[in-house]
This record gives C-alpha cells, structure tokens and sequence, in this order.
C-alpha cells in the first residue's frame, strides 16, 4: 500500500524495497556469507561499531537478493528495519489490539508482518531492546520458524523468504547490556570492522564526493582516532562520520572546521579528549 | 710665685689621693691652659676640676678626664663655654661618674662635628639613656664613645632618634641595645646620607613591631640594602616602615624577603616596582612586600607588559573589589585568579598543563599506549639521558622539556611542542627503533655484512681488541665503525631527515610549523667556515635536512664530496624509506666523510675557497655514493678531533642504542617473544655502555667508573621492569603520582602504594582558590583480621537482622505496572469496558485504557568518609564524663581513700574484660553496620577515611572503594582503622568527590561521619582560627552540591551545632548526641538520605 502525496511518500513498512543499488564495499567475504545463510535460512547477527556498514550491508543485500532474481523470489526481498529501544516491549513487535470505534481491532506488529511477506526482518540494535522481549523471536530463527501470537491464540508460520537479521555493537557491552546466550547462539555473526585506510578512503571518497588526497586524509584521521579507543573515547570515529565530514568538505567547508563539527565534537564531549582530537586534526589538515 | 705654681700648690694638694696621674693630668693641662686663659678664668677652670673630683667616689676618673680633653677644646669653647661644660659634667656626674667621664672624654672629637651650642643637647640625649643601673650607664658612656664617629654621618636631631629606637630596646634588653647602638657608627657610615634617615624609621618601626628583629635589622639590613638600586633604597626603606607599622612583626622578615627578590631583579626594574609597591601599600601593606616577593617569579613567566597587566589584576582586586585579603593572596601566588590570569598572559607553555593532552595525541599518532612525561622524570631515572631541556623518547614515552618559550607567542610554544611531540611520535610510528641487523631498506640494499668483515680485518691487522659480541642490532651496526661518533652523528642526521619528511608528508597541518622550527633552528647554525673540514660536511649534510641548502658553504675543490652526500641523504625523503635505509646511507656518508680529513682550511689561500651551494647542488636527484672520486686529501698532522655540531632543538636526544638496550631487558624481565635469547650477562652490558658514544661518561662521577656503571645497569634494569602503564603522568584533574615501591599488588609487606592527587583550597579571606594547594595520599587501608567484623555483628545480631530486613524492603521490585495509559503493552479490561460504557452513556470517555509494565532501577551510589583523627580515640566513658561533670561518684568516697581504690580497682578489671570504647570503635561498628544494610539493598557504596597532619600530606585511607565488592579484604581492613592524627574535611571530601564523580549513579550521596570540627597545622592564619577549616569545609560541601552529589554530615560532637549550623547552611545534618547510638542512627539516617 503506497500513498503518494505532495512532498513525501508513505508506504506499507511490509512493501519497502530497495531498488537503486546502495554504494556497498566489500571488504572481506561477507556478501558470500551472507548469501549463503540466506539461502539455509540461517539467521544473522552482524556485529560491529557504529558507523561501520552494517545497515548499509543489510540493505545491499537486500537489493542484491532482490536484483539477482535469486530463485525463488522474483518479485524481491523487502526489508523491514525495526530500531530497538529500551521500551521496545513484545506486543510492539508482535502486534497488539487497539481500540476502534466500539470494537477492538488487532494489528500486526512489525515481525509479524515480515513473517508474513517473507521478509527480511533487520533488528537493529538488539541490546537495546529488554531481555525479556527478545526471548519472544526464538522460535522464529530455529527450523520451526513460527511466531506465537499469544493474545489472539495463533501461530504464524513464517513465509519462505522471511529471515532474521539482528545488528549488536560489542562496544557498549556492559553487564547490563548483553545478549542472553540463548539468543546468541541462534545466529551466525560477522563482524564488521572498520575498513582498511584504502578502502575507507575509497568509501569516503564516493560517498561523500571529496577529492581522493582528502578522503586518504579523512581515512588517515579516523585510523589515529580509532587509537584513542579506551584511552579516553568509547568509540572511534565512525565512517558515516568520516563521510559527513566529507561532504562538508565537498561543499566548500574548511576541512578542519569540517572535521571539528562532523569528528571532534560528534565523538565526545570531553573537553581534554576533544582537544586532543582537535590537535590531531590541525595535524593532518593545513587549513 | 707663678700664677702657675700658684695654682699647683693650691690644688694640687687636694688631688692627691686620687689616681696617681690625676696631679700630672692637671699640670700638664695647667700649662697648656695658662697661655690662653687669664688668671681668674684659670682658676675657675682648676677649681670645676677639683670639684669634679671631689664629686664622688669615682669621678676623680671623670676629672682626669676633664683635664686631659680640656686643653684642646679651650679653643673653641672659651673660659664661659669650659665652664658649662664642666657643670654639664657636674650633672652627669650626679647620675654617674662613669657617664660623665665619657661625656668628657668623647668631646673634643664631638666637637670636630658639633656646634658647641649643640653640646647641652648631645650631652642631654646621653643623659636620657641613663636610668641608675649599671647596664644604662654602660650604655650612656657607650653613647658618648660612639657618638663622635655617628655624628660624622647622623645630624644630631637623628641621633637622637637613634637614641629613641637603643632607648626602647633597653626596656627588653640591654645587652640587644648595646650591640645596635655599637654597630650603628658603622653602618650609617656605610649608608649613602640620604638613605640614613630613612633607615633609622624603619629601625624604629621594627623596634615598635618586633623588638627582637631589630638585631638582625641592624646585622643584615645594610647588606640586604646593597643590592637594591642606590636611588629606590630610601624609597623602599619607607615603604617598609610603612608596612612595619601595620603588619607589626610580620614587617622584617617581609623586609628581608623583598630585599632578596629585588636583588634577583634588574637594579633598573626597581623603580617600576617600589612604584607599584607604593601604591598598594595604602590598601593593603603586605601585598606590597608580596608583591615584591613574587616579581622574580614573574618576570620568568612574563615581560614587562604583561607583567604590567598582570599586577594591573591585583591592584583591581584591592581598589575596585576592596578586597585585602584577596589582593594578599594574589600577590602571593596564591590564588586561582593569580595563577590563570599568569598563564592567560604568559607566552610560556607549561608541559603540565596540556600534558594530559599531548598524551592523547601521541597515543592517536602512534596507536601505542605511550605516555607522555617531562623530560626531568627521565633524567631522574639516570639511565643515559641527561639534558632537561631537550624531547626525547626511550620508545615507550616521549619525554618533552617542562617548558617552552621559544616565540613570543603562546600559540607558537604550543606549536613547537606539537612539533617536539610529533617528531619523537613519530620515531615510534615510523620505527626508528626497528632497526634490524643486516635487512635490505627500501631504496639501499644491506652492505653490512661485507662492512663487519672489513671492520673485523681492520681491527685485527692493528691487533686492536676485537669487540664482545653485540646486543643489539644498532650496537652491531655501529661496531663495523671505527668512530663511533661520526657514525651515530651521520645516522641521527639522517634518520631525522627521514623522520622530517614523513612527518611533513604524512600529516600536512603540522608542516607549516615544522617548518617554521626548521627555519629557525637553521639561522641558529654556527658558522661553517670556522669548523675544521669534516664536521663541516656534516653541518652542511644538516642544513640541507633542515631544508636550507641555500645556507651551505663549503670549499670549491671538494665539491664533488659534498654533492654525493647530499645526493645519499635524499635517498631517505623518498617515501617508504625505513630505518635500513637510514642506516645505508649513514654508511655511506661515513666513507666520504672519513675520506676528508678534519683540518681546518685556512680561508684565504685561493685553493680552499668556499662558495654557496651550485645549480646542480640544489636539484640533485637522490643516489647513493659512487666511490669518492674528488682530488685526494692527504692525511694532515693538523688533523683534529671530530665532533658533531649541535643537533636542532625540535629534534630532541636520539639514542637507538639505548632505547634497543632498554627493549632488550624489557623482554627479558618479560621471558617475551625472543626468549630464546640468552640473558644479557654484566660485560655485556659494561662493553656496549663503555663504547655507546650516547652516553657521556666523563660526567660521572670520576674515577669509580666501575661503580658508576654498576649503578647504571641497576637503573636500567629498574626502567625495564617498569610496565609501561605504570609511568601514569597527571591525571587530568587532581593530578596523580606513584609512590613507594613497585610490584604488582603482590602479598606480604610491601611498602604500601600511595597515590598523590592535589587540591585547591577555599581561602574565603581571598575570596579565591589557593591552587593546588593540598596534597592528599590515597592508600588502601591495611588488613588486619576479620575478627572484628565478625565480632560486631554477634554483637549487634538483633540489629543486623533488623536493619537489613528494613533494607531489604526498600529494594524495589522488578517490575511495576503502570495503568491508565493511552498507550500500552495490553489493554486493561476494566478500564476498556468503564470506556465502553462511558461512552455509550455519552460521558466523555477517558481514553486512558491501557497498561504498561515498567522495569524500576535503583541506582545509588554513596561514599562513607570517616574521621580518623587522634580524637575520635577519646574512650567514650570519659567524654561522657567531661560533658556530665559533676554529677559524679567522687562524692561517694568521702574523702576514704580506700572505697576510691576499691572502685578504681573494679573498673580497672572490668576494662580488662571489656576494654572501654572509644568514638572510633563505635565508628567501625556503624560501618560494619551499615556494609550489612548495603549489601541487603544492593546500593554501590564506598568507605573511606581520612586524617593527616598539614596540607601536604592528608591521609586518605580506603576501606571499600566504590568500585570493588565486599570481600574479606574489606572486612579486613575495617578491623584496621586506626586513630591518626588532624583533621582537615576539606580535601578529603574533595578527593571522595572526584570518586564520586567519577562513578556512574544517579544517585550519589556522601555521608561524612566526624567527631568534631575540622582542624589540621595551617588549616587557618594561626592554631586558634578555626573560620578558615569551616569555610574551606563549606566551600567542599558545596562542590559537591553543585556537582549533583547530596552531602550529609554526621558527627557525635556535642557542642556540633554552632560551626554545623555555619558550615551546613542547606546541607543536612546531625549531631548524635548519644554516642552509643551511632551504630543504629546510621542506618536509618541513611535509609532516610537515599529513600528517592
């Protein structure tokens, strides 16, 4: 269902497609994984910092699943993103019964309907979501591939395209915040690093429009930043951050404020680390 | 008959029987009178004389006296005049004959300086000293002795002033009034005549202030005055006084003080600064001795403009915020405000203050775990470094000097410590200590092996020594030449080239300064033609790594040697040159420069003319050498000893020799990757160290070179078994040392570890921050046994049980439910079908319908900072009995002797049984306590206590920190807490603050439990303040506050409530009165404290 209207476009979240090709470099043999889990039916736990592709990825395979025609999915894998939150609770997932009128009326969470269509459900950010709302997709990632749908007394089968995708960044782990092995253990992982300095370059490069000396610099910059991890920043700097900066060099921006807004100030809000940062940044970029 | 004779016989009779020489006195004198005197004035003249004598028992001493002086002050005295002055004698002699005798005796020198109408009132100031005793007399006949000498430099008037000042002294002490008065001829003598007077108020304003000062005022002053400008001195004199007379005894030693700091500053400043000093003396008198005091400091720190601005912050304190105090503080270097606006004015860049920084960014260059230190920690250590000043690295921190100021500019200092920063990072980073014995480099294949031989062969047809085997590649490297010196200067030159270049490639916002440095450093060269041959090819060698080919000189004959070198070294800014490289080239650089000899060319004779660098010279393409082919030098007898020239600055100490020593030995305490590696054995190491041209073995300590390097191994041993983490330098905020021994948290007896941080300290006089004023020594607490423990919860077994049930319910639940939301997991039946029928009865619905459950988290932290002073072991019975005086069982002895003992006996057995309990003991068991009721509710919590003696050392003792759990340990170390000594809250709490911050809750309380107010040594101007320890109290506890932490005090201190009251303002507290309840009021204070 896709409503067109004046200046924005709205669409049935079961009905999203990917169809230009998104900008994806390889950088190890993750496609091939990822395409072969698909075709088990394995679900995938990409693990990684933010920042570093792996919604990108997921969306690329996505279109790629979907443009290669594979087999029995002409029509294309749509993909269902649900971002996770503290308060994501089991019926925002599920679906829930809403008051309408002088009736209720059920309506289908988010997995539901990407059980349904055979799509690829993508969770991002698993951690964030409490423990006891992830215990409910279980039975979906296993060889029964089946959803309870408690409150209406049903199961739902999962449709054959359907598949699991969960995203998790390691960095933030903390007691508190830890995927239940029980949950881990369901999924294959890659991990995603971050890339090479040539390669981030080239990432940057494209993506972000900027000369190749400068995307080489903005990979250089992040390579030194990602050094301070654990010694005064909790993450490095990300690639989508390193492509911010870069188009606002494209666009004319100094690079140094560039980086000061995109890099320095984005990371941390230290001020000694930031400085430290900072300092780094005058180091590399003249002006 | 003579009138002569005549005279003789009528008075000579009656001096007889005196002292044997009176008779002749009075005839000599007689005789010399007689020309010049007429009968009758002569006979006066004997018979004031004979009186004189007849006086009393000893003044025939003071007629001797008379007659002897008299001939030669007849002159200008006259008959009238003789005759006043000897009933001036009379008088004193009334008082003492000693007096008068001296009076006599001094006045025909006096004379020499004195109106003879002036002599009633010298004689009258002498008389004043006079009070009957014999000490005072000696003191008045001291005066007339000393006075004829003052008087050539004092005018009398001033004398007398003088004499005011000796006079006061007398009241303390003679023996003090005697020595200044002695000394005084001299040192106004000494003085210029304009700075006499003004001496003699200041000597009596420290004579009013601290009479005892005014001995040293009189030994030192003159020469604490000779170093101040001979113009100010009266100037400065006066502003002392000035400042004497309100201070009181503060007034010389301030005096002497600034007398000293204005020695150390240009006689031409001084003017400026007494001028400035002037004006703030009115306002407040010691800020302008302070301020005179700090002016050296300052002038390190800044110019004379900024100074200028500088003292321009102070005055404004004093005038326009008519703050004293503050002003004081400030000029004393002892206030926040002084310290910042200091640093925002000066050009100089302190390490300390961006070190934290810099260590980050060396970290983010190299991606090593490097720290970053001041230059002084490795010269400490004494493990081959020796210059402060210069940046260095020994491969795991980078060492930088503890200050620069090189430009005038702040900026530009920060930049050149950027650029020190970079250049030893990037030795890490682009390895130049990776060097590896024999490996092909990028551009310059290994030609090592063919140079070992030949250094091999050399060494044998001279019957040389042959070397021990080397340690490490770099030693093996430097063995295959025969001057060590040559080889490490060429290979440090080149190496850096190549260090330079990558820097300037890789990071291209820091070569501008880089740049800038090498400019700078390349106007600084010493003159190249005044070296001898050799060091001057290396000199050029280094301006062109310096990027100044243009600056070169060298003679024109030779340039042929010159041009390969230069062609070698670019081999190394190529990109992707390493350390092989470098080390290549240095090779080949030592053939061509040992091909020239080191003779210096005398300028003028044609052949050797020296020129600029050529065309080609300037656009060379990189090679390596091929084969020397210039004109033949002849080995020269004029040949000297080679020498590097200076290294630049920003480049710093390279020593690879030294940093692969180091790494060696770190692998070795390590058992690391090259295991297989034999241990080093001492010759070994004595053979590298004795040839290593790093280091420089004339500066030890002569003779004993076999102990010195003994030492030196030792040392180097130590460095290596430092883990690299344990060279923390500051922390960002306190700031934070090690101390005592290392070793890695092992059992037994280990020197206990402290950990320095500093603290401002709140002077609410100032209104100010006195800056990093206290140091506190964090420690963990020792650890006894856990008997204790144990012991009070048998003890207190009810009130455990019901503590931690109370606890235990305040523990929230997992989940709550929430209703009536308009949006929610589920919907809630009733509330649906209320809506349902709400709406159907056309009441407007509330669409409140739904339920969520929500997840409740407690999350307190809370820190317990107990008082460990020597009070709290006051035994409880006993302040029971200060506070209830009276009341007591004394009475029920009446007066029997034997019922006292009987009762001191029982209560002597019953402390044997049960030892009476002191303040601290009830402290332990609250604590113990208090660690059930948190465990039950699962609060992060920490205990700490505090005690020290003086702002340099609080103790800070850690029971449980924050961040570990209950363990044995801990219970251990609670059965150790121990009386110590004073109190001083405020750094304490700060330190529990930084702590506190530092953990991540969203709660954080801080619970301070004392027995009385706050003191320490120096906590206040003096022992009995106690304003100052509650302010800098308050003032902490406020910190707290304004960082989100809840402080709360508690104390078993009676007479609590008036400074509490003070102290707390806002902040909560309470006064236990009953001390024996503390255990139980704990608790529950605190469930009340984190209840929210």
């Amino acid at each position: 269902m896709t409503t067109e209207a004046a200046g924005f476009k709205q669409i049935a979240v079961e009905d999203f497609r990917i169809t230009d090709e998104p900008y994806y470099l390889p950088i190890q043999d993750e496609v091939e994984l990822f395409e072969m889990a698909y075709e088990r039916r394995i679900p995938v736990l990409l693990k990684g910092p933010t920042g570093a592709g792996k919604t990108r990825f997921v969306e690329y395979m996505s279109w790629r699943l979907h443009n290669k025609g594979s087999r029995s999915h002409e029509e294309g894998v749509p993909l269902i993103t649900v971002a996770c939150h503290e308060d994501l609770t089991a019926s925002d997932l599920v679906g829930r019964y809403l008051l309408e009128g002088d009736e209720t009326r059920w309506i289908d969470g988010p997995i539901s309907r990407a059980a349904k269509v055979g799509a690829i459900c993508y969770l991002d950010e698993i951690v964030e979501a409490r423990k006891d709302t992830t215990v409910l997709i279980h039975p979906l990632t296993d060889y029964r591939r089946l959803l309870p749908v408690e409150k209406r007394g049903e199961l739902l089968e999962a449709a054959d395209g359907f598949i699991l995708v969960m995203s998790y960044n390691p960095g933030y782990q903390s007691a508190l915040k830890d995927l239940k092995h029980s949950t881990r253990q369901r999924f294959i992982a890659i991990e995603f690093g971050y890339p090479p300095r040539d390669q981030e370059a080239e990432i940057v490069q494209i993506e972000s429009g900027v000369d190749a000396a400068t995307a080489q610099d903005l990979a250089k910059l992040a390579e030194k930043v990602r050094n301070l991890k654990e010694h005064g920043l909790g993450e490095g700097v990300s690639t989508r951050l390193l492509v911010y900066a870069g188009k606002l060099i494209a666009g004319g921006i100094a690079p140094r404020r560039a980086c000061q807004v995109a890099v320095v100030w984005a990371l941390t809000d230290d001020g000694e680390v930031q400085r430290s940062i900072e300092e780094v940044v005058t180091s590399i970029f003249d002006e | 008959m003579t009138l002569l004779s005549d005279l003789s016989t009528r008075y000579g009779p009656e001096l007889r029987g005196f002292g044997a020489s009176l008779p002749d006195d009075f005839s000599a004198a007689l005789a010399a009178l007689e020309p010049q005197l007429g009968a009758e004035e002569l006979d006066r003249w004997a018979r004031d004389g004979v009186a004189l004598a007849n006086h009393s028992l000893r003044s025939w001493e003071a007629a001797a006296e008379y007659f002897r002086a008299s001939p030669e002050i007849v002159g200008r005295l006259g008959a009238d005049g003789l005759h006043e002055w000897a009933d001036t004698a009379m008088r004193l002699a009334a008082s003492s004959s000693l007096m008068a005798a001296a009076f006599l005796k001094a006045t025909p020198d006096a004379l020499a300086v004195l109106n003879t109408e002036d002599m009633e009132a010298w004689a009258g100031q002498g008389e004043r000293l006079c009070r009957g005793n014999w000490k005072s007399i000696a003191l008045a006949a001291l005066y007339f002795q000393v006075s004829p000498s003052l008087l050539r430099s004092l005018p009398l008037p001033s004398v007398g002033r003088l004499v005011d000042v000796v006079d006061q002294l007398t009241e303390r002490s003679y023996e003090l009034a005697n020595t200044c008065l002695e000394g005084s001829p001299a040192i106004f003598a000494g003085l210029s005549e304009d700075d006499r007077e003004p001496f003699l108020r200041f000597a009596r304003a420290v004579t009013r202030a601290s009479w005892a000062d005014t001995r040293l005022y009189f030994d030192r002053g003159p020469r604490l005055l000779e170093h101040v400008a001979a113009e100010q001195r009266a100037a400065f004199l006066d502003l002392s006084a000035r400042v004497t007379t309100e201070v009181g005894r503060q007034g010389f030693p301030l005096f002497a003080d600034a007398a000293d700091a204005l020695a150390q500053m240009p006689e031409e400043d001084h003017r400026d600064l007494l001028g400035f000093a002037s004006r703030l003396a009115p306002g407040s008198p010691t800020s302008a001795m302070e301020y005179l005091k700090s002016a050296p400091f300052m002038r390190t720190r800044l110019n004379e403009q900024q100074m200028e601005q500088w003292q321009d912050v102070g005055l404004d304190i004093l005038l326009a915020e008519r703050n004293p105090e503050g002003a004081e503080a400030y000029f004393r270097l002892e206030s926040t405000r002084a310290e910042e606006t200091m640093r925002a004015l000066s050009s100089r860049v302190e390490l300390a203050s961006i070190s934290t920084m810099l260590r980050m960014y060396a970290k983010a260059l190299s991606g090593e775990p490097v720290s970053v230190l001041s230059a002084e920690d490795l010269v400490e250590q004494n493990i081959g470094w020796v210059t402060e000043s210069s940046a260095t690295t020994e491969g795991s921190a980078i060492y930088l000097p503890p200050f620069v100021a090189t430009f005038e500019e702040q900026d530009a200092n920060f930049q050149v410590y950027k650029v020190f920063t970079t250049h030893q990072t990037a030795r890490i980073e682009f390895g130049s200590f990776r060097y590896r014995w024999d490996r092909d480099g990028a551009f310059a294949p290994s030609s090592m092996a063919g140079r070992e031989a030949a250094a091999h062969e050399r060494r044998t047809a001279s019957q040389e020594r042959e070397r021990g085997e080397a340690i490490t590649s770099i030693q093996r490297f430097f063995n295959c030449f025969d001057d060590r010196t040559l080889i490490s200067g060429l290979f440090t030159i080149v190496e850096d080239t190549r260090i330079d270049s990558h820097v300037a490639r890789e990071y291209g916002g820091i070569r501008r300064w880089l740049h800038r440095l090498q400019e700078w450093e390349a106007e600084r060269r010493p003159r190249v033609e005044e070296m001898a041959l050799r060091q001057a090819f290396v000199e050029n060698l280094l301006r062109e790594s310096l990027r100044r080919p243009d600056t070169i000189r060298w003679p024109v004959v030779f340039r042929e040697y010159l041009s390969q070198g230069l062609a070698a070294l670019k081999i190394v800014e190529q990109e992707g040159a390493t350390v092989q490289d470098s080390a290549e080239v240095a090779a080949s650089l030592y053939d061509i420069a040992t091909a020239i000899p080191n003779i210096i060319t005398p300028l003028a004779d044609g052949k050797h003319e020296w020129d600029g660098p050529t065309e080609e010279m300037l656009s060379l393409q990189p090679g390596m050498p091929s084969g020397a082919d210039g004109p033949e030098m002849q080995p020269s007898d004029q040949e000297m000893q080679f020498e590097n020239p200076p290294q630049p600055e920003f480049r710093g100490d390279f020593k690879p020799e030294l940093v692969q020593l180091l790494a060696r030995l770190k692998n070795q305490v390590e058992g690391g990757e090259d295991g297989a590696m034999a241990p080093l054995t001492k010759e070994q190491l004595m053979e590298m160290l004795e040839n290593s041209v790093e280091l420089s073995i004339a500066e030890w300590a002569e003779g004993d070179l076999d102990q010195s390097l003994g030492m030196f191994l030792e040392n180097m041993e130590q460095a290596a078994q430092q883990a690299p983490g344990d060279k923390k330098p500051d922390d960002a905020k306190g700031g934070a040392e090690q101390d005592g021994g290392k070793g890695d948290g092992g059992e037994g007896e280990l020197p206990v570890e402290i950990e320095w941080s500093y603290y401002d300290e709140w002077d609410f006089r100032a209104g100010d921050y006195r800056p990093r004023w206290t140091r506190v020594g964090e420690r963990y607490g020792k650890e006894e046994d856990s008997d204790f423990y144990e012991e009070t919860l048998r003890r207190y077994h009810g009130l455990v049980m019901e503590t931690r049930k109370q606890f235990e319910m305040m523990r929230p639940e997992a989940f709550k439910k929430i209703k009536r939301l308009e949006d929610g997991e589920e919907l809630d039946l009733d509330l649906a079908i209320e809506f349902t029928i709400d709406k159907k009865a056309g009441i407007g619905p509330s669409g409140r319908v739904y339920n969520r459950r929500n997840k409740l988290e407690r999350d307190v932290a809370v820190a317990f900072l107990l008082d460990m002073s020597a009070s709290t072991d006051e035994e409880i019975e006993k302040q029971r009995v200060k506070h209830e005086a009276g009341d007591d069982e004394d009475d029920n002895f009446d007066g029997d002797p034997r019922r006292y003992f009987q009762w001191l006996a029982a209560r002597r057995a019953k402390a044997m049984v049960e030892p009476p309990k002191r303040i601290i003991d009830l402290e332990k068991e609250s604590t113990v306590l208090i660690v059930e009721a948190l465990e039950a509710i699962g609060d992060s919590y920490g205990i700490y206590g505090f005690s020290g003696y003086g702002r340099e050392n609080v103790e800070f003792h850690v029971i449980k920190d924050l961040k570990e759990q209950k363990d044995d340990r801990v219970l251990k170390r609670i059965g150790s807490i121990e009386p110590i000594r004073s109190t001083r809250m405020g750094p304490a709490i700060r330190h529990t603050i930084h702590k506190l911050d530092e953990y991540d809750a969203k709660v954080k309380i801080l619970i301070l439990v004392s027995d009385g107010r706050p003191q320490d040594h120096g906590y206040g101007r003096d022992r009995t303040e106690k304003e100052y320890a509650v302010h800098d109290t308050k003032q902490a506890l406020n910190e707290a506050k304004r960082l989100g932490i809840t402080p709360f005090l508690i104390t078993v201190d009676k007479e609590g409530h008036d400074y509490l009251k003070q102290m707390c303002d806002d902040i909560g507290y309470e006064v236990v009165d009953d001390i024996e309840s503390l255990p139980r009021r704990l608790p529950t204070l605190y469930r009340h404290l984190a209840a929210d």
